[in-house]
């Protein structure tokens, strides 16, 4: 089972000092946590090892190694900040953070020895639940709360809080667990934007330097996990939200008053929306202060200089939508009112729930508006034929104060309008810092890339050239027509000492060399795939198989193309990109996937199907 | 007080034999359920050559600017005209839209739309429902549109191209059965608006030399 679901993890009672493995809990990307028996104490503990599995593979005798000579110093970087990331949590000892018993060095990576608890993440909580009732919310977020303050105070961030890494104990009780260790093992090369948890890490989390970041980076993600909590769904990530900011697009982010208004409390909603605001000077500074605001000892409306700088009855939680409302300027469409926000992402259910009406209970409605409206206008008539002549004085009066409204209002426009140009002339600028360092990303990628490429060519040249020496030392010596060589001496003669090598791929040709058979990796990460999908781990799965589809490994596109298909497997059904992953596996001639590409092809429009093939024809592998 | 009751009673039993006899001959009358997937049959053909012949039209376009400035483009320009990001692939330059018909047109369009095309429609249903063609309108009650948007790398620059249908979520209310392509007034009108927005984008976002 563990071979099969779990290829890279080591095998059960396999022993390290002291610990013999008994199972796998889990692997993620960076690593693998194990379940294990510490025999001196005879006590369970769980053990994470260190195996970044993009940069590393296991070998056969249990030990850890890098997969290129380039790779090697991401791989040590990596390592000595898992290490690290052990000796810091070390030091604390609180029932709400996970403990740290040791770390140690072996099989060339490292281990983490933590005390093993019982229960279940609070992803799979959410997972299964939905949502939480306020009081269910406050039970784990208040006691996580504490044990990040400890770790604030000791000048640490977390850094990736999202429900995942929060487990809940038999008991209920919280525990904070990976502190850091995701964002270190891929080594500094790798920009962040690929390492931080989409929709629970804050815009300043997508840059490369931590100056911007403090408590109120992880106060973003705590927000961010209560929001999943009482929504049902993670917010819009930072990318997006900023580019809604920008106004070059209409996903804003719908504040937590308006979906959990009437199930959760006032103060708990305005402090997530106030946790979960855009910039970070805007958020809670420090645990403590947030923890007021969640208690209601503290307004939230006036926990910051930016909230109180708002005009009156102005709420932090208002920042966003008043943000979204302004900067669709450039682009010349009417301001959207906070509603209109929340309006649009209810517009389909509204319109659903409209055409459920029948056109009979619509007729009426017409006309019960129609006797209404009628009605109005004969009491207005009535009025308007009583009433008295109307007073200069008040009149004059209502002319002034209507004047006092539209200079105020005016007003407040202009000032409006100078804070959106500076929050957007902000945004612009990390923006472009952004896309600035996803251009030096890919450029790094592939200088590595071609690199890597050159010393697999150099390395086949090289296999190929002993190859050719071998079979000219093995090859009988040249004689005369004539004179064949003597039978005896050819039926006594040893075989060469030739090993045929597994080619790279299809197109190189057949290989003979004594040196040992070179791992794959692009195979390797199939096989994880197909293992997460075989586990049914969809979402892992995914995120394995789609790099590799993108890499041009027809098998992983045939593979992503299915999920695509069925829609049951942690996609949605989606028959435009299914057709366009089967046809470009059928390039390569696999009869499977061009059975599924005609399949989907039965199922799209004429038009949808050359629009498609219009992407395969020009589609190039990353 | 004798006489009234057997009146009451005669009224009764006029009207209940007149509401028989009227859903008899409307039953015998009325088109038939082969009748009117006919007639939706000759509709869906007649505004699939109309859809593909607009599509071959205007249905692409080439811009002279990167991938990801069409990819963003494609995808801003969406969301503006009221459409939800229902899938999306940069790798693959994909963009898969949807909402409740009849955005991208708003209801004056929609309704211009309607207006154009309705006449025709009722020509070709005319042959399979014969006086009922007249009872015959648009619904895009309980319908979405959905369009595809891709952007493929070409010699000549960055090709941007659109296709839309129709998806039930409600049933129509009518009983015909539903349309999969639009109405050929409305693709036109839709794409049109489509590229002004695309072209906006681009204008107010990326100032190339």
């Amino acid at each position: 089972m563990t071979e099969q679901a779990y290829p890279d993890a080591l095998q059960p009672h396999y022993r390290m000092h002291w610990y013999t493995i008994e199972k796998v809990l889990g692997q993620g990307g960076f690593g693998i946590t194990y379940l294990a028996r510490d025999t001196n104490l005879d006590q369970l503990v769980a053990i994470k090892e260190y195996l970044p599995v993009e940069v590393v593979a296991r070998r056969p005798d249990s030990t850890v190694q890098s997969r290129s000579e380039g790779q090697r110093e991401r791989y040590r970087w990596g390592l000595e900040r898992f290490i690290q990331e052990a000796r810091t949590l070390a030091r604390f000892d609180h029932p709400n953070i996970v403990r740290v018993h040791s770390v140690f060095e072996f099989n060339g990576t490292a281990y983490m020895v933590m005390r093993f608890e019982e229960g279940e993440n609070l992803g799979a909580l959410l997972e299964r639940r939905g949502t939480l009732p306020e009081k269910d919310l406050l039970r784990i977020l208040l006691p996580i709360l504490d044990g990040l303050e400890l770790v604030h105070n000791a000048g640490f961030i977390h850094r990736d809080i999202k429900p995942d890494n929060i487990h809940i104990r038999a008991d209920g009780s919280p525990v904070l667990l990976d502190f850091g260790s995701a964002r270190h093992a891929l080594g500094k090369s790798r920009t962040l934007t690929i390492l931080v948890a989409p929709g629970y890490a804050p815009f300043e989390q997508y840059h490369s330097n931590s100056e911007n970041q403090g408590p109120w980076t992880d106060i973003y993600g705590l927000g961010a996990t209560c929001y999943r909590a009482i929504a049902g769904t993670q917010p819009l990530d930072a990318i997006t939200r900023s580019k809604g900011i920008l106004g070059s697009t209409r996903e804003v982010l719908v504040p937590a008053r308006s979906i959990g208004s009437g199930r959760y409390s006032g103060q708990l909603l305005a402090s997530i929306d106030h946790a979960l605001e855009f910039a970070e000077k805007d958020r809670p500074q420090t645990v403590s202060e947030w923890r007021r605001e969640l208690l209601g000892e503290t307004g939230a409306a006036s926990a910051t200089p930016a909230a109180a700088e708002k005009p009156a009855g102005a709420t932090p939680q208002r920042a966003a939508p008043s943000v979204a409302s302004t900067v669709v300027a450039p682009s010349a469409l009417p301001p959207v009112p906070p509603q209109a926000v929340s309006e649009m992402h209810g517009a389909a259910s509204v319109a659903r729930q409209s055409m459920a009406r029948s056109a009979w209970s619509g007729a009426r409605v017409t006309v019960a508006w129609a006797i209404a409206g009628a009605a109005a206008g004969a009491i207005a008539i009535a009025v308007f034929l009583r009433s008295p002549p109307p007073d200069p004085t008040a009149e004059a009066r209502i002319r002034e104060i209507q004047a006092e409204l539209n200079r105020t209002k005016e007003r407040l426009d202009k000032d409006s309008k100078e804070l959106d140009a500076k929050t957007k002339e902000r945004m612009l600028a990390l923006l472009a810092e952004q896309r600035k360092l996803e251009e030096e990303r890919r450029r790094q990628e592939e200088q590595a890339r071609l690199a890597e490429q050159k010393k697999q060519d150099e390395e086949r040249r090289r296999m190929e050239e002993e190859k050719r020496k071998l079979a000219a030392r093995s090859k009988p010596p040249t004689t005369p027509a004539t004179k064949p060589p003597p039978q005896p001496e050819i039926a006594t003669r040893p075989p060469p000492l030739v090993i045929p090598v597994v080619p790279d791929s299809s197109e190189a040709p057949p290989v003979v060399a004594v040196a040992k058979p070179r791992p794959d990796p692009q195979a390797e990460q199939l096989k994880r795939g197909e293992a997460a999908l075989a586990r049914r781990e969809y979402e892992n799965a995914r995120e394995i198989l789609t790099p590799l589809a993108e890499g041009g490994n027809a098998r992983a596109q045939v593979r992503v193309a299915a999920m695509y298909e069925s829609g049951q497997q942690g996609v949605k059904q989606d028959l435009f990109r299914s057709y366009i992953w089967y046809s470009l596996a059928a390039r390569g001639g696999d009869t499977t996937a061009a059975a599924g590409r005609d399949r989907m092809a039965a199922r799209l429009q004429p038009v949808q199907v050359s629009q498609a093939d219009r992407v395969v024809e020009n589609w190039r592998p990353r | 007080m004798a006489s009234r009751v057997p009146m009451e009673l005669s009224s009764r039993w006029h009207a209940g034999w007149c509401a028989v006899l009227a859903m008899v001959v409307a039953g015998c009358v009325a088109p038939t359920l082969d009748q009117r997937r006919d007639a939706v049959n000759s509709i869906n053909k007649a505004f699939r050559a109309d859809y593909e012949a607009i599509l071959a039209e205007k249905g692409t376009k080439t811009f002279n600017v990167t991938r990801a400035e069409a990819y963003d483009a494609v995808r801003v320009s969406m969301a503006r005209l009221g459409m939800t990001v229902e899938a999306q692939d940069p790798v693959l330059g994909y963009v898969n839209v949807y909402a409740p018909a009849p955005l991208p047109l708003n209801q004056q369009e929609w309704e211009e739309a309607a207006a154009a095309d309705l006449p025709r429609t009722r020509e070709i249903i005319g042959p399979h429902v014969g006086i009922f063609r007249h009872f015959f309108n648009f619904e895009p009650k309980g319908l979405e549109s959905v369009i595809s948007g891709t952007v493929v790398e070409t010699a000549a620059g960055m090709e941007i191209s659109f296709t839309a249908r129709m998806r039930e979520i409600a049933p129509p209310e009518s009983g015909f059965p539903r349309r999969e392509y639009l109405p050929p007034a409305a693709v036109r009108m839709a794409l049109d608006k489509m590229w002004r927005e695309v072209e906006r984008e681009f204008k107010a976002t990326y100032r190339r030399p």
